[in-house]
């Protein structure tokens, strides 16, 4: 079966085809939401860095140059997006009460660890990161970016992706032998 | 305890190559040096395990997160038919008037393609018909008239706008960029440009659309309005 390309069907929303548009949104927003929750920590926050990245789509689809995947494009936008809305939030004074909702929800690594699953505790380790810690993380262990997209997304150099994955990975043992799970490293 | 691979740069290069290796978006050169340092060297074998068991997790993490409700996409649909659709016109004016027509054409079966030659055909014939028995009747003292008298139109296509204040320099010329613009005139003393937004080819209805679509840009723009 012929499975349209990402560069097709942006071909197609930047000629006002809805259909196309449908089917893009359909095939990334899944990828796209989970990046921005990540990033912003609240799924209503998360659904409107959605709507507006598909929106800026929509409105640039003639713009976009093919020298990135669609993937890339998107998670790049992402980023914007939900940055700017940390921002706002920041702005608004509303961070600091919203960091320690965060702080009540997520289980603490120590917690968990006696609860005897080391997995969770990894996971409870990697919540506590920082927003820029935590986003090339995701990006490289599991949206699977490589240094060029992932410099291009956060939009700094490709030695500059792999010393912060570098200092995000020894942050993350740091935080796991605080925990009481020392794996050798650091 | 000492980190003998952070005080070796051979090896701390090939170190934060591991995560790329464990996701498999590595160049094959890279890959190759990996593997060779790998083999001999088994601190750098127990990060990549270290690794491979955080990626594991992240996956798990990220997966946990669900995805967006389904009214994700009607929100986003409903935005789009709210949104004037200046796109394609935009493409439309940069590739001429002729090029429109030509993918107009391209896209039409042949057999009604033969039916509008057909009219068309027609159509000159009877044009023709008209203006030679115009021409018989009233030819004489008729005068004539220059192509710039009253009711001629403009050779391009403006608008009046006047930037918010507190907008960017940046911005703005992001802003002409985007909508392939130039300022002809301003600022005026309200501090609104005459701005080009394409050429005679756009017809009003689409230099409304390219208005209203500025206009939505209201974290730059602060007034537009279709200009003569």
């Amino acid at each position: 079966m012929h499975t349209e390309t990402d560069d097709d069907l942006v071909k197609r929303i930047a000629s006002g085809d809805r259909l196309a548009m449908k089917v893009l949104f359909s095939r990334h927003q899944v990828r796209v939401y989970r990046f921005a929750l990540r990033l912003v920590r609240d799924e209503t926050m998360a659904e409107d860095v959605i709507s507006d990245v598909f929106m800026d789509l929509w409105r640039q689809a003639d713009r976009f140059e093919a020298r990135a995947s669609v993937a890339t494009w998107l998670l790049a936008i992402t980023r914007n997006k939900a940055y700017s809305l940390l921002r706002k939030r920041r702005e608004a004074g509303l961070d600091d009460d919203f960091a320690e909702s965060i702080e009540d929800e997520a289980d603490d690594p120590e917690i968990v660890l006696q609860k005897q699953d080391k997995g969770l505790a990894i996971r409870a380790c990697l919540d506590k990161l920082s927003v820029e810690h935590r986003e090339v993380i995701d990006l490289v262990y599991y949206h699977e970016s490589s240094v060029e997209e992932a410099a291009r997304i956060v939009g700094i150099p490709e030695n500059t992706v792999k010393t912060r994955l570098f200092h995000a990975r020894k942050k993350l043992g740091e935080l796991l032998k605080t925990a009481g799970i020392d794996r050798g490293w650091p | 305890m000492t980190d003998t691979i952070a005080n070796d740069p051979q090896r701390a290069a090939i170190e934060e190559l591991l995560p790329f290796y464990a996701n498999g978006r590595i160049s094959a050169a890279d890959k190759a040096k990996v593997e060779t340092a790998l083999a001999g060297d088994p601190e750098l074998a127990m990060r990549l395990e270290i690794i491979r068991e955080d990626m594991a997790e992240t996956t798990l993490l990220n997966e946990s997160l669900g995805a967006p409700s389904p009214r994700a996409l009607d929100r986003l649909m409903a935005q789009i038919e709210a949104e004037p659709r200046q796109v394609p016109l935009l493409m439309r004016a940069r590739g001429g008037a002729l090029t429109w027509l030509g993918q107009l054409l391209a896209a039409q079966p042949p057999r009604r393609l033969a039916y509008a030659s057909v009219a068309a055909l027609a159509l000159v014939a009877i044009q023709g018909a008209a203006l030679t028995g115009f021409a018989l009747r009233g030819g004489a003292g008729g005068g004539f008239q220059t192509a710039s008298v009253p009711g001629t139109q403009a050779s391009e296509r403006y608008v009046l706008l006047s930037f918010k204040a507190d907008a960017k320099a940046g911005d703005i010329a992001a802003f002409f960029k985007r909508y392939d613009a130039s300022v002809v005139d301003g600022p005026r003393a309200n501090g609104a440009f005459k701005v080009r937004v394409g050429d005679a080819s756009l017809t009003p209805a689409q230099v409304d659309a390219i208005a209203a679509r500025m206009k939505a840009e209201g974290e730059i723009v602060g007034f537009v309005a279709p200009a003569p």
